[in-house]
């Protein structure tokens, strides 16, 4: 069955090299599209043996050179084990920075740098069913959490506090996805943050910045969001209009959160009521007008249980976030029933069981209601 | 126009992910992510249908039924699927069909 997504990669790829050239778009590009696929797929875990050799034996030689370094802090390491361009990519367990000064050269790439590259190697060394988790070793043998969202949205986080880096996500759109959404306060760093969006890395501090930075620096990520683009503008006037409501606020809790290295927060996407009840109680009256509106019906909501807690009726949908949906998609042929036996008579389809991938040219079965 | 069903797998999520990735970093329009999107779609109704040859049979519990649209959505319960090979049991499965007599005119996903 690798062999059928391989097929399909091909096929995909070699009907739409006319499109792309049609478009005036570079044959490099093509062939980013196709490793980021590729590598997707990989990390998946979805599809088994579906490294090619070449690959398999470059991380083989990989895992072996990040032991080495784990041990020793100051080894000169080859190339592999610098941040690539992304279309020289492969899934690495521990990314090495070796030298301030290349990352400052790979801030010059822009955010794909750290979307492909950093994306591409992170999620290799995870524990199963945790959202994606990375290590950061700089050549000071710092360790530096680097944490990415499925949607793609990368977030390091520096145990020292010198800095604390900390982005809004906005919340995952898609069905099916698990990117445990985290919400941060950036604190303001030195000098104006340049409006780009793009990675800073100095000697002793890595900082992303996005793009609408304002005075109290709650900085958004969103050129490197992968949601749809009428949601990620429904989600960036929200976020916007929290920004505004709470800039004094922001500046208060800095202090505050500067300590502890930034826990992935997977109980509910997008969630602000821990903030703005700390905030409540510090300023009532300052905002209260504001955090009315906001709060009054999470508030409302939480304190006197939520009325919709002895429905009959489940809802389901919020099972552990890091479930596998177990889906089979696929045609029907026939589907019967008798009373309250069903029979499905279904072709051509592909399942994703308890996170693997299986397809099938014919699938009978039976169910009863 | 082939069916957009198999958008929503790990081969295609995988796909408009990266695809995304690419209209971020302003490297493809969003039009030419939704061409290669379409080229997908036809390409995997087809090695499916020409590649594919091996039979699946399930067997559960049914807990939900939908048709709409010509679309049959199930929710089953701890179900077993058996191939000739192996045997994989899960709690829960969703189950999206669409109609495979003629594909017709390629109900969106």
């Amino acid at each position: 069955m690798p062999k059928l997504y391989r097929s399909v990669i091909d096929d995909v790829i070699n009907e739409v090299r006319e499109l792309f050239l049609d478009e005036g778009v570079d044959e490099q590009v093509l062939m980013e599209l196709r490793t980021l696929w590729e590598n997707k797929l990989m990390q998946s875990k979805a599809v088994e043996g579906f490294h090619t050799e070449e690959q398999q034996a470059l991380q083989a030689q990989q895992q072996q050179q990040a032991q080495q370094v784990q041990q020793s802090q100051q080894q000169t390491q080859t190339q592999h084990q610098v941040i690539l361009p992304p279309q020289q990519q492969a899934p690495q367990q521990q990314v090495i920075v070796q030298d301030p000064k290349i990352l400052q050269a790979m801030n010059a790439t822009g955010m794909s740098f750290l979307q492909s590259a950093a994306a591409t190697a992170a999620t290799l060394a995870l524990p199963t069913g945790v959202g994606p988790y990375q290590q950061l070793i700089t050549s000071q043998g710092q360790i530096l959490q680097v944490v990415r969202a499925a949607n793609g949205a990368q977030y390091i986080i520096q145990p020292q506090q010198q800095v604390v880096l900390q982005q809004q996500v906005l919340p995952q759109m898609q069905p099916g996805v698990q990117a445990p959404v985290i919400q941060q306060v950036l604190t303001p760093l030195q000098g104006g943050i340049p409006q780009q969006t793009g990675v800073i890395i100095q000697p002793q501090q890595i900082v992303l910045a996005g793009n609408k930075v304002q005075q109290n620096a709650q900085v958004m990520q969103t050129a490197t969001m992968t949601t749809q683009p009428g949601q990620v503008s429904a989600a960036q006037v929200q976020a916007q209009s929290q920004q505004q409501q709470q800039p004094q606020q922001q500046q208060q809790q800095q202090p505050a959160q500067q300590q502890p290295p930034m826990m992935l927060q997977v109980d509910g996407a997008g969630d602000t009521s821990s903030e703005e009840d700390e905030e409540e109680e510090d300023e009532y009256d300052e905002d209260e007008d504001e955090d009315k509106d906001k709060d009054g019906g999470e508030d409302g909501q939480v304190e006197e249980e939520p009325l919709n807690s002895s429905d009959d009726v489940s809802d389901e949908e919020d099972q552990e976030l890091f479930d596998t949906e177990n889906v089979v998609v696929c045609q029907y042929d026939k589907i019967h029933r008798s009373k309250n036996k069903w029979k499905f008579t279904l072709k051509d389809g592909i399942m994703n069981l308890n996170g693997r991938d299986y397809v099938f040219s014919k699938a009978i079965g039976d169910a009863e209601w | 126009m082939a069916y957009q069903l198999y958008r929503n797998t790990t081969l295609g999520n995988s796909l408009q992910e990266s695809l995304d990735e690419l209209i971020q970093t302003q490297q493809i329009t969003p039009q030419l992510a939704l061409q290669v999107l379409l080229q997908f779609d036809k390409a995997i109704n087809t090695a499916l249908a020409n590649r594919v040859r091996n039979r699946v049979n399930f067997r559960g519990s049914l807990n939900t039924y939908r048709f709409c649209d010509n679309v049959w959505t199930f929710v089953l319960n701890d179900v077993e699927f058996r191939e000739v090979t192996d045997l994989v049991k899960v709690d829960k499965v969703k189950i999206v069909a669409c109609d495979g007599k003629n594909t017709g005119s390629g109900a969106a996903e």
